[in-house]
């Protein structure tokens, strides 16, 4: 809120200079966020929080300003003359309903003539950013910004009957409000209603109406004490936002509306040249009961862990009239009317360490017993994913967690998610209307945008939660995506690099053996992606190179590979074991085989070290290649180490071990040999 | 035969060993005609010590053995030198200016290499690190933290709603509440994550991440939150760096407070990162409101505690000089390879 340094300092007594009070109001609370020059002040941009309506006004934040300084707030002084004309006869109030309205204050000024308001006043406005109008409006305004009490002022001649009764509106009711909107009105919103129909908004704008008009002479001027909660809930539905609603939402004093409503009834026939007529008509349902809490200044000076004295903390309270009364070691005190925050000893407490300053606490570690710290299993999984693909040479990405609806319809044909999309109600865009089920299509579109960089090759990944829903709710599981981009070499080595990559991660993230079987539409070709499995059959990944329609998609060339990993089911992988280290030579043999390109390499691997002998140590693939004829056929070359524990092997030995593994291979799969 | 002969034969060698040079097939003449075995000049000399006087032998034995080392000692080193020539004759020598070949290597998000650096302090002193859902439920991200429904408060954390009455948590302290729920004083945990506000605009992202600190136990103080507060951003600024509290507002917390650390740019001489203030404003912090706790079982009476939390997002960027937060998500390679 925007304050006039001038009007601040109006009420105080011992002021110092204004860069003294801007730190000590910053220091005990009420930051001073922007100070500007202004019309003969400086306009100082004050940081009020939420739950101090009563400082969001000179006066009120005065009161802070005093206790921070040690000065004196002065008292509010102003002259009310009222004449003989009983206000009381000339309208009658009514409330319908007291716990929405606990308090209506009106006066009544009459002969009023509608002209500008005073230069000082107009200045301090403007200065405070408030538009001026006209002298009645103004005075009402100038009240809000004084006392912080939101005031209406009708001309009592567009008051139908003279009455003004607060009750909730019906059901299409309907209300042009001042800024010339109508609005259709509910039976949740309360009203300001004269003798025929609506004349107000309660607690947020006045009906267009009964507005204050060149010709008004009589002025109904209205100061009343709304529920927070019922001008909150009205504004919202409404989509309205007003001075008045902010303070009402906040909460507001019930003993100023009188005061308040004095105060402008006594500005407006000064300035606008009308009379006061005698008496408040003040309709009072709900009284304010006064509240009265007690504490032991011991337990608040172990609490904040500094010792303060009881006189200290007196004269804070004091200060911020809390009228403290000190026996021995208690306090006790009446909470203001204003003070709508304050309930429990902690909200007391904060009254005294903000006067008393963070910076008299005495640091002090606590002490506890001298447990190490633990990782959440989960997040010990997700690092160890991140730092697997970082060491696999990929950079890491974030991209956003929620995505287009349609693009989404293409993770939903792919296995990995087994659940519904998990829709936003109100999303920031349409584009970003459901939370992702897979990382793919933010990669993708990371990939777009690093190749539309310039960027030649990539490697990245991400690693982050996919959403889904079903009947048992929303769940959400971590994943790890990949992407790669390097043109050299054909479709298989390329995605063996993958694959590579993918292998090295999983087993540093701990997953279970993963079967790779093709598959994967639509993100993939169907010759050039694959489906990652557990032994059970449960999908836990895919990977390839992106297909056809993917590519276009996303505006991609058809060599980005990309991958993706349900990383939940991992688990820490054990300590390694140490195995002895071999102290016989090897004998190391490569074995060409001349098979059906059908015949996969898991297959023939299996097979191998199915009937390879025990000596046979290791057994690693070496190359594939298809034979220059059309025969169909191709050769696969594997190497096999062959040890003994104990002894050296001779060659005749391991010679016959490897013709009786290739004889085995040929019976059981039909494969011949170069 | 006389040592004077012998003398004429040493300086003939030493003159056509010069000659040869660093020619290896010269050299090898050289070796033949004095050290060969069936027709060297040596062969012939040796042969003449046969033929002198007995008293002049053992001159001339003498004076001989001292030839034939000679001759071999020069051959030997001319002919290491001449294998040398040999081996490394067509190779270039290295520049060894050159760039090294480059290695893979990746680098992790600058947002999360802060959060680990960040939990890294905390679990030295004994902190726990914390998870907890991105898609919450009312009670656990406003509710169960004094934010009841129609609250001011809830005005600041714009919320994404999601189907059956679930939202995207607006932080990370619905983590706070479950493990409260869950588990007995002392707590001591941090809690980083992904929060989500339908916000938007250059200093807003509808999705950002923060860490959120709290301490539970008997007897826990202001003073002692303001000592843990300043013993971190020690750890994570410098030890120069300046801690201030100032009285703030938070619903969960009461009192609450917003910390400062003198600004690490300008040294408190005004600068764009502190807007001139010579403060940066780096995270919010209070004593545990009572009423949190009563919400979600811990007894108010006995125990105390503090709460904070920060943004790790706007800690990356000013760390690192991070200017757009909205490059954090962009997904653009360049940005990470610069942490690698």
């Amino acid at each position: 809120m925007i304050f006039d340094s001038d009007w601040l300092t109006g009420y105080l007594d011992g002021t110092p200079d204004l860069d003294t009070l801007a730190k000590r109001l910053t220091d005990c609370g009420c930051l001073v966020e922007l100070r500007e020059k202004g019309d003969g002040a400086e306009k100082w941009d004050v940081e009020v929080t939420t739950n101090r309506p009563d400082a969001m006004n000179h006066r009120g934040l005065a009161r802070e300003a005093a206790v921070a300084v040690g000065g004196q707030l002065r008292p509010l002084d102003f002259e009310l003359s009222e004449c003989d004309e009983d206000a009381t006869e000339l309208a009658t109030i009514e409330i319908a309903d007291p716990a929405l309205c606990s308090r209506y204050v009106a006066r009544v000024i009459r002969g009023v003539s509608v002209g500008p308001s005073p230069g000082w006043m107009q200045r301090r406005l403007l200065n405070c950013g408030v538009r001026p109008v006209n002298v009645v409006v103004d005075a009402t305004n100038y009240v809000l910004l004084e006392l912080g009490q939101p005031l209406h002022a009708f001309d009592l001649d567009l008051v139908r009957g003279r009455r003004i009764i607060v009750r909730p509106a019906k059901a299409g009711e309907k209300l042009t409000t001042l800024d010339g909107e109508k609005r259709e009105l509910d039976s949740s919103m309360l009203m300001i209603a004269d003798g025929e129909g609506v004349v107000a908004l309660a607690g947020i704008m006045g009906g267009a109406d009964s507005e204050i008009n060149d010709d008004t002479t009589d002025v109904l001027l209205e100061s009343a004490h709304f529920d927070a909660l019922s001008v909150r809930r009205t504004a919202r539905r409404l989509g309205m936002h007003t001075e008045a609603s902010h303070r009402f939402e906040r909460g507001t004093d019930p003993e100023m509306t009188a005061t308040a409503c004095d105060r402008a009834a006594a500005l407006i026939a000064e300035l606008g040249g009308g009379r006061v007529c005698r008496g408040r008509i003040d309709v009072y349902p709900r009284r304010w009961e006064p509240q009265q809490m007690e504490f032991s200044v011991a337990a608040l000076s172990a609490f904040v862990g500094l010792e303060i004295t009881p006189e200290r903390v007196v004269e804070i309270l004091e200060g911020l009239e809390f009228f403290p009364e000190l026996e021995g070691d208690q306090i006790q005190v009446n909470v203001p009317p204003y003070r709508v925050d304050i309930d429990r000893l902690p909200d007391l407490y904060e009254e005294v360490i903000r006067h008393v300053g963070y910076d008299a606490v005495p640091s002090q570690l606590p002490v506890l017993p001298t447990t190490p710290g633990h990782r959440n299993p989960n997040w010990e999984l997700i690092d160890r994913a991140r730092d697997a693909a970082v060491a696999a040479g990929l950079n890491e990405v974030m991209t956003w967690s929620f995505i287009d609806p349609e693009t989404d319809e293409l993770v939903g044909s792919q296995s990995l998610c087994p659940g519904e999309p998990l829709a936003l109600d109100n999303p920031l865009a349409a584009t970003q209307g459901v939370m992702r089920r897979s990382l793919l299509p933010g990669l993708l579109s990371a990939a777009q945008t690093n190749l539309n960089q310039g960027e030649r090759t990539l490697g990245f990944f991400e690693q982050g939660r996919v959403f889904d829903l079903d009947d048992a709710g929303p769940h959400e599981h971590e994943r790890l995506g990949i992407v790669l981009l390097d043109e050299s070499g054909d479709a298989e080595t390329r995605f063996l690099r993958l694959k590579g990559v993918i292998e090295c991660v999983c087993e540093k993230i701990g997953l279970p053996a993963l079967e790779w079987k093709r598959g994967g539409e639509p993100w993939f070709a169907e010759e050039t992606g694959a489906i990652l499995e557990t032994s059970d059959g449960t999908p836990v990944g895919m990977a390839g190179l992106v297909s056809r329609d993917i590519a276009a998609r996303w505006d991609l060339g058809p060599d980005v590979l990309i991958a993706e990993l349900d990383i939940d089911t991992a688990t820490e992988p054990a300590l390694p074991r140490y195995e002895a280290l071999a102290r016989f030579p090897s004998v190391v043999m490569d074995m060409t085989v001349e098979h059906e390109e059908g015949l996969n390499y898991a297959k023939l691997e299996s097979a191998t070290r199915d009937l390879a002998g025990e000596w046979v140590e290791d057994l690693s693939y070496v190359t594939r290649f298809p034979l220059p004829d059309e025969s169909g056929r191709v050769r696969t070359t594997q190497r096999l180490v062959y040890r003994h524990p104990d002894r050296s092997l001779t060659q005749e030995e391991v010679n016959t071990e490897h013709s009786n593994l290739r004889e085995g291979l040929a019976e059981r799969l039909g494969v011949t040999f170069a | 035969m006389s040592t004077a002969r012998l003398d004429e034969v040493r300086a003939a060698f030493l003159a056509d060993l010069e000659k040869a040079g660093s020619d290896a097939e010269a050299v090898e003449k050289v070796r033949v005609s004095y050290a060969g075995k069936k027709s060297g000049v040596l062969n012939e000399l040796a042969a003449g010590l046969r033929e002198l006087p007995s008293e002049e032998k053992r001159a001339y034995g003498q004076a001989l053995n001292e030839l034939k080392t000679l001759i071999k000692t020069e051959l030997g080193n001319v002919r290491v030198e001449t294998h040398r020539a040999t081996v490394t004759a067509g190779i270039r020598a290295v520049d060894v200016t050159l760039p090294g070949t480059p290695v893979a290597r990746g680098a992790q998000h600058p947002v999360h290499i802060v959060r680990r650096r960040i939990e890294e302090i905390f679990l030295r002193m004994g902190y726990d690190v914390e998870a907890g859902p991105e898609v919450e439920d009312d009670w656990h991200n406003f509710e169960a933290l004094n934010i009841p429904p129609d609250h001011p408060a809830r005005d600041d954390q714009d919320t994404f709603y999601l189907p059956q009455g679930y939202l995207l948590r607006t932080h990370t302290s619905p983590v706070q509440a479950r493990v409260m729920e869950s588990r007995k004083p002392p707590i001591r945990i941090v809690v980083p994550g992904r929060v989500y506000r339908r916000d938007s605009d250059l200093r807003h992202s509808p999705m950002f991440h923060q860490i959120e600190g709290l301490l539970v136990d008997e007897g826990i103080t202001v003073g002692h939150l303001k000592a843990t507060l300043e013993t971190f951003l020690h750890a994570l600024f410098s030890d120069d760096v300046e801690v201030r509290l100032r009285p703030g507002y938070f619903p969960f917390t009461e009192p609450s407070a917003e910390v400062d650390i003198s600004c690490i740019f300008c040294d408190q001489k005004g600068c764009g990162v502190c807007s001139g203030s010579g403060w940066i404003e780096i995270l919010g912090s209070g004593m545990v409101d009572p009423r949190v706790f009563e919400a979600v079982g811990v007894d108010s009476d006995r125990y105390t505690g503090f709460a904070f939390g920060l943004g790790l997002d706007r800690i990356a960027m000013l760390v690192y000089g991070i200017p757009d937060l909205r490059q954090l998500f962009a997904g653009d390679q360049r940005l990470t390879r610069q942490f690698a």
